[in-house]
């Protein structure tokens, strides 16, 4: 049988499965039970998709497994979280984030002279060690008696108290020059570990660089948003705090986004670039990081649940008939074809599938994509091709990151955010992954849809047959032992 | 290298001799009870640690000297301490009411039933190595890791199941299950810490003469390259599915322990976080030693307490950094950097040697 028949008689049968399976299900669970069921399934298989895609491209680009993907999910629901209840601390810290950023970002600027320095092999490899403890001292220095405790309170007082001032929970923050001076600092300690991570003296990294301004604009677009975001730290957060609830929700989703896209690209340079060459360590790294990061959340915001408020398009009580009549009056539920539904659910799902189709876009359509796609082939071939695969990484791991952050947000409305939310949606997302094939974002959406609906439905009989919940969890684990023992490269998986 | 080797040997008997003789040391210096308040705490402190020293052991079996990084190790651990205490609480009862056994005179019913009890995990454990491995042992890397934390994941699913509340007590766990008095760890410490610790270098042990056995160097064999071990006519898969059991007896014994220590099989026992104790046990101490496990099981042990009363409630803060770092600066562990160390020191003071000869 030639390759293409055979593709096709696949597609046929799992056609013919999934029919068949959605025809016993609408039978079965009668017409209003199985709409609701497969609307929540499509709600949980858009976040899974979310968390997935970044999982797989990640992994499929640099073979990095990456275990502090849930950990970012958690911080992208955090950082939403403070940003539309209180944006005070995000002000406050995000100066700080900014300015050690605009100096690790040197690399590409200081990296050609380093490399070229005459240094002893004992001193190259005492130099970083020595640069990143004194990038330690310096940053320990610049964060002394920084008050960012009592900044992170700020947002937790908002929860309890229901005045009517929006304005009532701000705090002044210190004063201008002492902020200055930790900002310098920041910079300084964000320069040494620049210096260490090129790798000063050693001539294999030797390349010839790009023109000097191209390199330049990263640092100092970097440069300039610290500067503005110094100024207006404080009237920044007044001006959120008086917009518009939407409004607030909507830059609330770009700033996590953001933020994680940022968090992504510093984490990969500083931490998991220097560990490619004992790939092995790159796992135990993410592992300690996802430790970190749910920890400091504990200490910042202390180990309790939040619910953040839903944003006033979703909130109003009373159900619309219509998209149009939902958009008009904000109801927080919507009727389709005769079942009563969130309307934020809704919201999550358009999500999902606006970020699936963007993710295609980009792979399929843009020269990015292109080299990821080429780079998930081959990375050295790529490499050899004159293209700077390094950089190429660590877009991929911050876009990864970014998605997996708005994934958190997207949840925050409807989930309890708190430190350990993302620790299910990440092992959902390794299943998803192993389902739809390593590597391929078309089988990470396939997957996650796949497990959505399995968790909805398993949900649906456990209370129909009086069945344990843990019947929709097992579910998953089941798909993916099965779809193993059939496909082990996974349904979109290329063979190795 | 023979006079190395007899060196940690003589360490190791050492740390042995000095932990049989603790409990008497600490009272005799203390003035205090044997049985009673301090020393009763730090007993408590480091049969937490012997138990966890073995089950960390175990581990690096796995990822230090297989090389397989898994993340369902835990569900051995589980495995063992559920069915130790399932039995315990479900089945002894009925069996001390109607049966007894008896050496002479002597009525060792309770002795009899607690090995068969261990018996039951090392059979539960074996069963689970072997299920993880019939599904696992044929891809590597990444998809060793989630396939095997989907698997402990099933399991951990199924302690929690509502369906058997009756007999696992689901999220709850099972608490107060009837440990026999002789080695009840809130009556007679002093015993369980000598079962604790004889258990420990027992394991020790064993673990050593199986790495240094010829299957243990084709394990590592194995672990080095694949391809060769296969050319030279040892089947990997084979290999590493011994690997695998064996480390999952080990880890079921621990975990069996472990629930008479705790009197209690909770879900959190065969959980991920408990899989990634152990890892950072290993990584502290150093991967691909027996000593580093051990190593770095008492330093979490000790750290924690310490940490705790310094840092309060949000230490493991400071651990997770102190562990990024040890992953960044000291990939080898204590263990390993310490022998990198020393042969680098040995290497200098030879040359140091040789210079000072080719002056004279």
């Amino acid at each position: 049988m030639s390759h293409n028949s055979k593709k096709l008689l696949y597609s046929v049968i799992g056609f013919l499965v999934v029919a068949g399976v959605v025809f016993g299900l609408y039978t079965y669970a009668g017409q209003e039970a199985f709409i609701r069921t497969t609307l929540s399934g499509l709600t949980l298989g858009s976040l899974f998709f979310l968390v997935a895609a970044g999982l797989t491209l990640i992994f499929g680009l640099m073979d990095v497994l990456n275990f502090a993907h849930g950990s970012m999910f958690m911080i992208g629901a955090y950082t939403g979280w403070q940003f539309y209840t209180n944006p005070t601390f995000i002000f406050g810290v995000l100066p700080l984030v900014l300015a050690f950023a605009t100096t690790v970002m040197l690399i590409p600027v200081i990296k050609p002279r380093l490399v070229r320095l005459d240094l002893s092999e004992a001193w190259q490899k005492r130099l970083p060690i020595l640069t990143y403890i004194a990038a330690l001292l310096v940053a320990v220095l610049a964060l002394v008696k920084f008050d960012i405790l009592g900044l992170a309170k700020t947002a937790m007082v908002a929860v309890t108290t229901t005045s009517s001032n929006p304005l009532a929970e701000l705090s002044p923050q210190e004063p201008l020059l002492r902020f200055l001076l930790r900002l310098l600092l920041l910079m300084l300690s964000g320069a040494f570990i620049a210096v260490g991570l090129s790798k000063p003296g050693n001539r294999t990294e030797v390349s010839a660089p790009e023109p000097l301004k191209k390199r330049l604009i990263l640092p100092v677009v970097l440069f300039v948003l610290t500067i503005i975001f110094t100024l207006v730290r404080e009237s920044a957060s007044e001006g959120v705090l008086l917009m518009n609830g939407n409004l607030r929700f909507a830059l609330a989703i770009i700033a996590a986004t953001l933020f994680g896209f940022l968090l992504g690209a510093l984490i990969e340079i500083t931490m998991i670039r220097p560990l490619y060459v004992r790939s092995f360590f790159i796992v135990l790294m993410t592992l300690g990081m996802s430790f970190v990061m749910r920890e400091l959340v504990q200490v910042l915001w202390d180990p309790l649940a939040y619910q953040m408020v839903r944003p006033p398009l979703f909130a109003q009580p009373g159900r619309a008939t219509t998209i149009a009549e939902w958009l008009m009056n904000g109801s927080s539920t919507i009727s389709i074809a005769g079942v009563t539904f969130p309307t934020y659910r809704l919201f999550v799902i358009l999500l999902g599938v606006v970020m699936f189709v963007f993710v295609t876009l980009l792979m399929n359509r843009s020269r990015l994509g292109m080299i990821i796609r080429a780079g998930v082939q081959d990375p050295q071939m790529v490499e050899a091709l004159g293209i700077n695969v390094k950089r190429v990484f660590t877009l991929v791991f911050a876009l990864g990151v970014a998605l997996a952050s708005l994934g958190g947000i997207g949840a925050a409305p409807f989930l309890p955010v708190q430190p350990m939310m993302g620790d299910q949606y990440q092992m959902q997302g390794f299943i998803t992954v192993v389902i739809g094939g390593m590597g391929s974002y078309v089988g990470a959406f396939v997957g996650a849809m796949i497990l959505g609906m399995a968790r909805a439905f398993g949900d649906y009989f456990a209370l129909k047959l009086q069945l344990s919940p843990t019947i929709a969890e097992a579910s998953t684990v089941i798909i993916m032992i099965i779809v193993l023992i059939l496909r082990p490269q996974g349904l979109f998986g290329k063979k190795d | 290298m023979k006079s190395n080797n007899r060196k940690k040997d003589i360490g190791f008997i050492i740390f042995v001799v000095l932990a049989f003789a603790f409990p008497f040391i600490f009272s005799l210096l203390g003035q205090t009870s044997l049985t009673e308040g301090i020393n009763k705490f730090w007993q408590g402190q480091l049969i937490n640690f012997f138990i966890m020293a073995v089950f960390a052991m175990s581990y690096d079996l796995l990822i230090g000297y297989a090389g397989m990084l898994s993340f369902g190790h835990a569900a051995s651990f589980g495995g063992g301490a559920y069915t130790v205490a399932l039995l315990l609480t479900h089945v002894a009862p009925g069996i001390l009411k109607s049966y007894r056994i008896f050496i002479g005179n002597l009525n060792i019913t309770e002795i009899v039933i607690l090995i068969m009890c261990f018996l039951a995990a090392i059979l539960v454990s074996i069963l689970i190595g072997l299920l993880f491995s019939a599904s696992a042992m044929r891809v590597k890397g990444a998809y060793f890791a989630m396939l095997t934390l989907a698997l402990a994941t099933a399991l951990n699913l199924l302690a929690r199941a509502t369906d058997f509340v009756e007999w696992t007590g689901a999220d709850e766990g099972m608490h107060g299950v009837p440990v026999p008095m002789w080695i009840n760890p809130t009556q007679n410490r002093l015993t369980f810490y000598f079962i604790a610790l004889t258990f420990m270098v027992v394991a020790y042990l064993l673990m050593k003469r199986i790495v240094s056995s010829p299957t243990g160097r084709v394990i590592q064999a194995t672990r080095e390259n694949e391809d060769r071990s296969r050319m030279i006519g040892y089947n990997p898969v084979t290999y590493r599915t011994l690997a695998f059991v064996i480390a999952s007896v080990f880890a079921g014994v621990a975990g069996g322990l472990y629930s008479l220590w705790t009197t209690s099989a909770t879900p959190s026992m065969t959980s991920s976080v408990t899989t990634v104790n152990a890892l950072i046990m290993t990584i502290f101490g150093g991967m691909g030693t027996l000593i580093g496990p051990i190593l770095g099981a008492g330093i979490m042990q000790i750290f924690s307490q310490f940490l705790y009363t310094w840092f309060g409630a949000r230490w493991p803060l400071v651990f997770g950094i102190i562990f990024v770092l040890i992953v960044m600066f000291l990939p080898y562990g204590i263990v390993g950097t310490w022998r990198l160390q020393g042969f680098k020191l040995k290497q200098g003071w030879q040359r140091l040697l040789g210079m000072l000869k080719s002056k004279d």
